[in-house]
């Protein structure tokens, strides 16, 4: 297996060495497959957040280290030599206000493809391109970024990192203010870079539909540690288990939780997506019933 | 019964733009105790509206009436006394320096003597789970414990009217029910009036009514089961479609007929064991030997 992400015993401290410190990390070693998809999950303060943004280096270890493809992040490493890092490492942060600040759309989005030498022309283009495939039409290139809804907003910084070609792709809840379509279609927009591009992604999310959904991989985290780390299968299978963490299943795993109390029976696993369930569900309805629609 | 806020006819364009009004003609009432969802697509007008009901927008046309008072330059304190309004991102809202100073300052402007405001923000602080953060910066706090110290805010102040902007969205699952069930308690205990923007269809579920806003025009209105009955439709309104839809459409997809109409939960799962355990036929469907 070609490793695209490896954190060994990452530690880290807010604030470290004043009366504030507050532990956020403790001892983190997780591997993530080139062209794999993490979601990473947790009740809220568990340090999720901490945990991703060691990625590009925006926060870096207190302890320990970790490694991004050809990159490696100490507790010394300099903010000199991260532009490279922070071109192959698109971040898109949990509160998208946070990372707008031109006075136009189209002159935010093209910014970071203008920061690592794309000609201007060029990165206008690729913002209007960019545009369009975050749903928001030409009319709002020149608006200014603060002047949005808060959807809106969240589309804006998820375009600007797109049009970075990030090589691995972190996503610190990417839909939280999303409209359901919109969250559909930002979704499958990073399983197609995922699956067509070959990206590496992290997602930070508390909606375990999209875990069940997209995901290879799940980390859990509880008060600044890794708990748990798994397949979907394998992390929702313990129902009880992820309760306790504050955590909860799919929809579709807990109605069929509910069918197996009525005796319903799922050969193939506990079925984590509506049409996972379907299929189970259409193996064994009664002939009679199924046979003239 | 006298309705809570009266909202007429209502306008708003924001100042530079040569785009379409954010609000345009939105006339509804809210009766008192009601707990009533706003829902809409992105940019639909949600955030213009819930700005304009606490006089934070100089709308030129229409009116609004809270508790009885005309919204206008010189009414917007008495309205604005009445309402607790979380917004949607939760940054835009603290001005204290610590948690316990921010959940404190909505007291503070309202002069409650200062012993009784200890109190009250410990007791608020301890019912949203936040007691431990008290003396932290709430600019360090996570996404969805800035969630909860936002809601602390409103637990202290004891509003009538609660105005809730996306309020769940960064919590985890449980944290998400739990402040969803707080809300519901302040609701009976209290008889607040809730209106709650929301792209969260368990959110919409615990309303009594839902106002469905598209591009600034209040387009439907009704309870939610006749809302959430309307299936795929509902992702144009801004809704997410009901799991039971899901799970409708893809059974159909597999040959299978469920009932038709909106379905709980324990319905469909009522008639799916039902039919699982009829071997030769499913309610719904007569049999053809
Ligand atoms: N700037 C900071 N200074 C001090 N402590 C912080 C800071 N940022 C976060 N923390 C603390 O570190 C812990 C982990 O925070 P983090 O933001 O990583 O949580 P999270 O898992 O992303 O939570 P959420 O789901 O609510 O976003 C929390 O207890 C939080 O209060
Ligand atoms: N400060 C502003 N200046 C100019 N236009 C704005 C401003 N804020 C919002 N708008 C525009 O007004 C319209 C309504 O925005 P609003 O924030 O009310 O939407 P919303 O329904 O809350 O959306 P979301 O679900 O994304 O939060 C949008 O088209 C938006 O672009
Ligand atoms: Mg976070
Ligand atoms: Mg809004």
């Amino acid at each position: 297996m070609v490793v695209a992400i490896t954190f060994e015993h990452v530690g880290y401290t807010y604030q470290a060495d004043t009366p504030l410190a507050t532990p956020a990390l403790d001892d983190v070693s997780l591997t993530v497959p080139d062209h794999g998809y993490l979601a990473v999950i947790g009740h809220t303060g568990s340090g999720k957040s901490t945990l991703i943004q060691q990625l590009n280096a925006l926060l870096k270890p207190t302890t320990g280290q970790l490694t991004v493809d050809e990159f490696t992040i100490t507790p010394t490493t300099t903010n000199a030599d991260l532009k490279p890092l922070r071109q192959h490492v698109g971040m898109v942060f949990q509160f998208p206000e946070s990372q707008l600040f031109e006075e136009t759309i189209q002159k935010d989005i093209a910014f970071g493809p203008q920061n690592f030498g794309m000609a201007e022309t060029d990165a206008l283009a690729l913002a209007d391109q960019m545009l369009t495939q975050v749903g928001l039409d030409a009319s709002y290139a020149q608006r200014s970024p603060f002047e949005l809804s808060g959807g809106q907003m969240r589309r804006v910084a998820i375009a600007g990192v797109l049009a970075m070609h990030p090589q691995v792709l972190v996503l610190d809840e990417p839909t939280a203010g999303l409209d359901p379509q919109g969250r559909q279609e930002m979704m499958a927009l990073f399983d197609r870079l995922h699956r067509e591009r070959g990206l590496t992604i992290v997602l930070v999310t508390h909606q375990m539909e999209d875990v069940a959904q997209y995901a290879e991989q799940v980390a859990v985290m509880r008060q600044g540690k890794l708990v748990k780390e798994g397949t979907p299968q394998e992390i929702f299978g313990d129902p009880d288990w992820l309760r306790a963490n504050q955590l909860d299943v799919p929809r579709a795993a807990q109605f069929a939780q509910d069918l197996t109390a009525h005796g319903v029976t799922w050969p193939q696993g506990l079925p984590l997506t509506a049409s996972a369930l379907a299929d189970q569900l259409a193996a064994q309805w009664p002939k009679g019933g199924a046979a003239h629609v | 019964m006298e309705n809570i806020i009266e909202v007429h006819d209502l306008a708003y364009q924001y100042p530079d733009a040569d785009q379409r009004a954010a609000l345009d003609g939105v006339s509804f009432d809210v009766h008192p105790g009601e707990w009533l969802a706003i829902v809409g697509h992105n940019g639909s007008g949600k955030s213009t509206l819930a700005k304009a009901l606490d006089g934070l927008l100089p709308f030129t046309q229409g009116t609004v009436t809270v508790g009885g008072v005309v919204l206008s330059p010189e009414t917007v304190w008495q309205v604005r006394a009445q309402i607790g309004m979380i917004f949607q991102n939760p940054d835009n809202q603290f001005v204290g320096a610590t948690v316990e100073d921010d959940v404190a300052f909505g007291l503070e402007n309202r002069q409650v003597p200062r012993d009784q405001m200890l109190t009250r923000v410990a007791a608020a602080l301890d019912r949203v789970g936040m007691t431990k953060f008290a003396n932290r910066a709430p600019s360090s706090l996570s996404g969805g414990q800035k969630q909860r110290v936002a809601l602390a805010g409103i637990v202290a102040m004891a509003p009538k009217i609660l105005i809730l902007d996306e309020a769940t969205s960064m919590l985890d699952p449980q944290g998400r029910q739990a402040m969803l069930a707080l809300v519901k308690e302040l609701h009976r205990e209290q008889q607040l009036t809730v209106i709650s923007i929301t792209h969260d269809i368990d959110e919409a579920a615990s309303a009594n009514r839902i106002l469905v806003i598209d591009d600034g025009h209040l387009i439907e209105e009704n309870v939610p089961a006749a809302i959430f009955a309307q299936g795929e439709r509902l992702m144009d309104l801004g809704l997410d479609v009901p799991f039971t839809a899901k799970l409708a459409a893809a059974l159909q997809q597999r040959g299978i007929t469920p009932p038709t109409g909106y379905q709980t939960t324990q319905e469909m799962e009522e008639w799916l064991w039902q039919s699982l355990s009829n071997t030769s036929a499913t309610p719904t469907k007569p049999t053809h030997p």
